[in-house]
């Protein structure tokens, strides 16, 4: 798989707001192509109005950083200050025209090769609440991609 | 009252079928009555800016109320109004056609906005995509 087509986007939101559902949180759920431009988002019914851009921006800097923004959050977490990027990482917060996101639920999406083709980002899941979290719905929605094609 | 997901996910579903007809490669966004993104569905290879100017135009048109080639009428420097484009405070005003807002009876519970064609092709697929909701009505 080259890149991540609006079929294959459409298949991945269908999985994740299942999840999100689920966890009993509407959620905005976001995916986006190796621009990090938006394929689709979904702004479930009953989920405040930030979540659809955090979502968006969760995705593109999934893609934009080649990790998911988990790994974002702990460079800037004080309490792992200088264990990840030194004491710059603080640096991170302006970049991209401030449309970094340094909350967990955005996760790259890779084809077989490794290679970055698109992110999915999902808001409106807190974190250590319940079992699933944005980065569950993310996953969740990775997931379905291989439901399809395997 | 705003509107749904589902009924969002509808109007982009037929807007995108309309725009493949015409041989578009469309955005279609739908905001909801606030002018706040409920859904937008870019198809495959469609350009990147168009994501922005879609959502900007469905953002227009829930929030004035009208349509957004509407909104040109107020650039007219003959008349009373004009200049009001620069008092843009979120940057989403545009003046382009395209953006239609979703009406429910007399109550106006959205927009939709679509980027990708020549302006007319792309109120035409605003107008499918209602069409295929609103077609009871």
């Amino acid at each position: 798989m080259e890149e991540v087509t609006l079929e294959i986007a459409e298949k991945m939101l269908e999985a994740a707001e299942r999840w999100a559902a689920l966890a009993g949180y509407p959620s905005s759920i976001a995916v986006v192509d190796k621009a990090g431009a938006v394929i689709a988002v979904h702004r479930m019914d009953g989920a405040g109005p930030m979540t659809t851009d955090i979502s968006i921006n969760k995705a593109f800097s999934a893609v934009y950083a080649g990790a998911p923004t988990l790994m974002l959050a702990r460079m800037i977490d004080p309490r792992t200050a200088g264990e990840t990027l030194g004491s710059g990482g603080l640096g991170l917060l302006t970049q991209a025209r401030l449309r970094l996101m340094f909350i967990p639920g955005g996760n790259p999406i890779r084809n077989d090769e490794m290679k970055v083709i698109g992110g999915i980002g999902c808001s409106g899941v807190p974190d250590g609440v319940g079992e699933i979290s944005d980065t569950t719905v993310v996953q969740a929605g990775y997931a379905a991609i291989y439901e399809e094609y395997d | 009252m705003g509107i749904d997901i589902a009924t969002a996910k509808k109007i982009i579903k037929a807007g995108i079928q309309q725009a493949r007809k015409m041989g578009n490669l469309c955005s279609v966004a739908v905001v909801d009555d606030r002018g706040f993104l409920v859904a937008l569905h870019r198809m495959d290879r469609a350009p990147i800016p168009t994501v922005d100017i879609a959502r900007d135009k469905a953002w227009t048109a829930a929030t004035f109320r009208m349509s957004s080639s509407e909104i040109v009428k107020f650039g007219d420097p003959a008349a009373p109004g004009y200049g009001f484009n620069t008092q843009n405070g979120n940057d989403r005003l545009t003046t382009i056609p395209g953006g239609l807002p979703i009406t429910d009876g007399n109550e106006v519970i959205g927009g939709v906005g679509v980027s990708g064609g020549t302006p007319e092709d792309d109120v035409a697929v605003c107008r499918a995509g209602l069409a295929a909701v609103f077609a009871a009505d």
